[in-house]
């Protein structure tokens, strides 16, 4: 009995300890290109932090595509090879959640070879994320963190090459009251720093325009019943909804919306813009909603096509997701800080402190012709190229808008 | 469906017209919009009440709160969508047969019913081998074992679909047309919604009968009152923790393909919120009172949908928890509980 117990006992507690294993820490591949050198090459490590099992997950991946393409193309490219640096690159999972964001941080933080991190996906995670980084001199470049109060904390380790939520969300207002002839709003947030930044943005440019805002609301980013908000919003007949979130809760919105029998369409920022939006809320819900994102359409970037057809031999049979060639850029932002310092100071000096701090700075003298255009970044750490576009689903899918 | 929305079909008009009329009949339309927060909350609560019901029967019967259950209700969305991918695959049924399932109503039924039965039958059998490995060797543990152990399962399944399904919210094609059948003064109530409703009465009527009226059910009243005494009257104890661990969990198991098809998406998360908001309906009706669960499910969900509506939609979980302390401060045993016998 009692050794039956124990045996029982065991096994639960194995049982917990493996799905701690599985929930709670950072998953780690790790890629590189083949080491053709003859003589053993320093190995530089990039960190990439995103959500991979929760939360965006489509776009986290999208995210870990674009920084792997860069690094396989480094390791390729004969100046690094000379240089005698091997990039690798350490995958860690954050959840989209900021205590395993942190978690992962201080992973990152506590691997001697990491010298960058590329990430993360959620201002909510880059926040508390930046500050261990910046503890750690370790660079940290993100994709996708729109959140004007990422950069103004006054830490020098922290760049990102997408632009803020001080752009984005007045511009979705212009665009909806001016382009688009949206009189009226409704603004939901989904309560995470991204999403309620968003969406006070917009209302603030809204009202600004002239535009009549009928209610202001939030709800939680792991929300999937809307109906009594979808109730509310009816009866005030608002001519656009405006959603500041990702699109796992706001396609839920939109086929609750549609499906009550809403008319006005669902518009909401970058988080929104992908493909899995369509997917969830259905072609009828989604079609006619708005999204903004950064940056130009990727068929419309003079190194647009490059890029694409290098993805595709890369990831044959994925479709390229917001923040590819963000991640893309980003990454090479530190691939190239790095070869700078390792020209400058020697390859083995890459990762020591001294090389850190070196690398930072180069990082901050960045001027690179990236995918998503001209990379340099303002005192702040922020991106100079200040470029929003406005999509549209059409036919099911994400097109951009011509009015 | 509703028809696409759409910027070419905005109808801005109407929009100003609605609003001159809430001008001046201001209190005919709020009374509208509190008739359809109320369905909304009916719609909801149902899919508390269902999935409440498992709850309460498990811990009628063992005394345990199988934290496991909102796995139930999660892994329920999963076979449904399965089963009805898998019915509706053309190279997989034949073409004749999706055709058939698709083209008529008495296909769209059989095919339904298919996929509500399998994931009763599929998640049942789930929760039952999960109570002989996970909970009976521990039946005779001091009781916070069990709840550890429901609370390493849930963890478990949430993990296995994560790895081994998707970790991305997976849609539910929306096979069933879902048409408005009553659309009066701006109050709208689509057939999904009364098919939730009447389809979660319906079950709470078939179980309350099997439990007061049948021989199984008496034995499971009997087991509830007294385990040992139960057994000594030569009930078999494990078959009817079994068959509790069987209704239950298929009970959650359809709650989950109704969320799925309702919402449209189902993700291997989905159980955590409703999975507390159920137990919370559970225990504000009484734990381990079929009805109370009922009752408990359809308050929880018309106050949370009336928060929603006339508060902010962002207070709808404060007024959910705060009735569970109120009820649990004025009424430790439930709404519909009975007086608490001490068993701790």
């Amino acid at each position: 009995m009692t050794s039956k117990r124990k045996r029982f006992v065991a096994l639960v507690a194995a049982t917990a300890a493996l799905a701690l294993v599985v929930t709670g820490c950072a998953s780690k591949t790790e890629t590189g290109g083949t080491d053709g050198g003859a003589t053993e090459a320093t190995v530089v490590k990039i960190g990439i932090g995103a959500p991979l099992t929760q939360g965006a997950v489509a776009l986290g991946k999208g995210m870990e595509r674009g920084a792997n393409l860069a690094i396989s193309q480094a390791n390729e490219d004969p100046a690094v090879v000379d240089l005698g640096i091997k990039f690798e690159s350490v995958s860690g999972d954050d959840q989209g959640d900021p205590k395993t964001g942190v978690t992962v941080a201080n992973q990152f933080a506590s691997d001697s070879k990491l010298v960058g991190v590329m990430g993360h996906l959620n201002s909510g995670v880059s926040i508390p994320a930046s500050k261990v980084y910046n503890q750690n001199s370790i660079v940290m470049v993100s994709p996708a963190s729109t959140n004007p109060a990422l950069t103004q904390q006054g830490l020098d380790n922290v760049f990102r090459v997408c632009t803020i939520d001080s752009v984005q969300g007045p511009s979705a207002a212009d665009s909806a009251f001016k382009d688009l002839g949206f009189t009226s709003a409704f603004v939901v947030d989904d309560s995470t720093p991204y999403g309620t930044g968003l969406a006070d943005e917009f209302a603030k440019q809204f009202e600004a325009d002239g535009g009549k805002m009928l209610g202001r609301e939030k709800t939680g980013d792991k929300d999937s019943d809307f109906n009594a908000l979808v109730t509310k919003i009816k009866s005030l007949s608002p001519a656009v909804v405006y959603y500041g979130g990702i699109y796992n809760s706001g396609a839920l919105l939109s086929k609750q919306l549609s499906d009550a029998g809403v008319t006005a369409p669902l518009m909401g920022g970058d988080g929104m813009y992908d493909g899995e939006y369509v997917k969830l809320a259905g072609d009828a819900a989604a079609e006619g909603d708005f999204c903004t994102s950064i940056g130009y359409p990727i068929d419309q970037l003079p190194k647009g096509a490059d890029f694409k057809a290098a993805f595709e031999a890369a990831y044959p049979g994925d479709a390229i997701a917001a923040y590819d060639a963000y991640s893309f850029d980003a990454t090479n932002v530190i691939i190239d800080a790095v070869k700078k310092v390792a020209a400058d100071l020697g390859a083995d000096k890459v990762t020591s402190p001294e090389g850190k701090t070196a690398i930072i700075a180069a990082v901050a003298a960045t001027n690179m012709d990236g995918v998503s255009g001209a990379v340099a970044f303002d005192a702040n750490g922020d991106t100079t190229n200040k470029v929003i576009t406005l999509y549209t689903v059409k036919a099911g899918a994400w097109t951009a808008y011509v009015k | 469906m509703a028809p696409a929305r759409s910027v070419y079909q905005r109808d801005t008009n109407r929009a100003e017209k609605s609003r001159a009329v809430r001008k001046t009949g201001d209190r005919s339309v709020s009374a509208d919009v509190l008739v359809q927060q109320l369905i909304n909350g009916i719609t909801l609560g149902g899919l508390y009440a269902l999935i409440a019901l498992g709850y309460t029967l498990v811990y009628g019967i063992m005394l345990m709160i199988n934290f496991a259950h909102s796995e139930m209700f999660m892994s329920g969305g999963y076979v449904g969508l399965f089963v009805l991918k898998a019915l509706t695959n053309e190279s997989l049924v034949g073409v004749g047969t999706v055709a058939f399932f698709k083209g008529s109503s008495i296909g769209l039924i059989i095919l339904f019913a298919m996929v509500f039965l399998s994931a009763a039958i599929v998640v049942g059998l789930l929760g039952v081998v999960i109570e002989r490995f996970a909970y009976r060797p521990l039946r005779h543990a001091p009781r916070l074992a069990p709840l550890i152990s429901a609370i390493g399962v849930s963890i478990f399944l949430q993990n296995a679909v994560l790895l081994w399904v998707d970790s991305k919210a997976l849609p539910f094609p929306s096979v069933m047309p879902v048409v408005t059948v009553i659309d009066a003064g701006g109050v709208t109530v689509n057939s999904l919604q009364i098919l939730i409703l009447v389809t979660t009465l319906l079950l709470l009527a078939v179980l309350d009968t099997f439990v007061s009226k049948t021989r199984i059910g008496k034995a499971m009243r009997a087991t509830s009152q007294d385990r040992e005494a139960a057994g000594l009257m030569g009930i078999d104890i494990n078959q009817v923790i079994a068959l509790a661990f069987f209704i239950g969990p298929a009970l959650g198991g359809i709650a989950g393909v109704f969320h799925g098809m309702y919402y449209g998406s189902v993700k291997f998360d989905m159980g955590f919120l409703p999975g507390i908001k159920s137990f919370t309906a559970a225990v504000i009706g009484g734990i381990g009172n079929l009805r109370g669960a009922m009752l408990g499910g359809f308050v929880l969900g018309i106050l949370e949908s009336l928060a929603a509506g006339f508060l902010s939609a962002g207070y709808k979980d404060v007024v959910a928890f705060a009735i569970l302390i109120l009820v649990l401060i004025f009424r430790p045993g439930g709404l519909l509980g009975e007086s608490v016998v001490e068993k701790v």
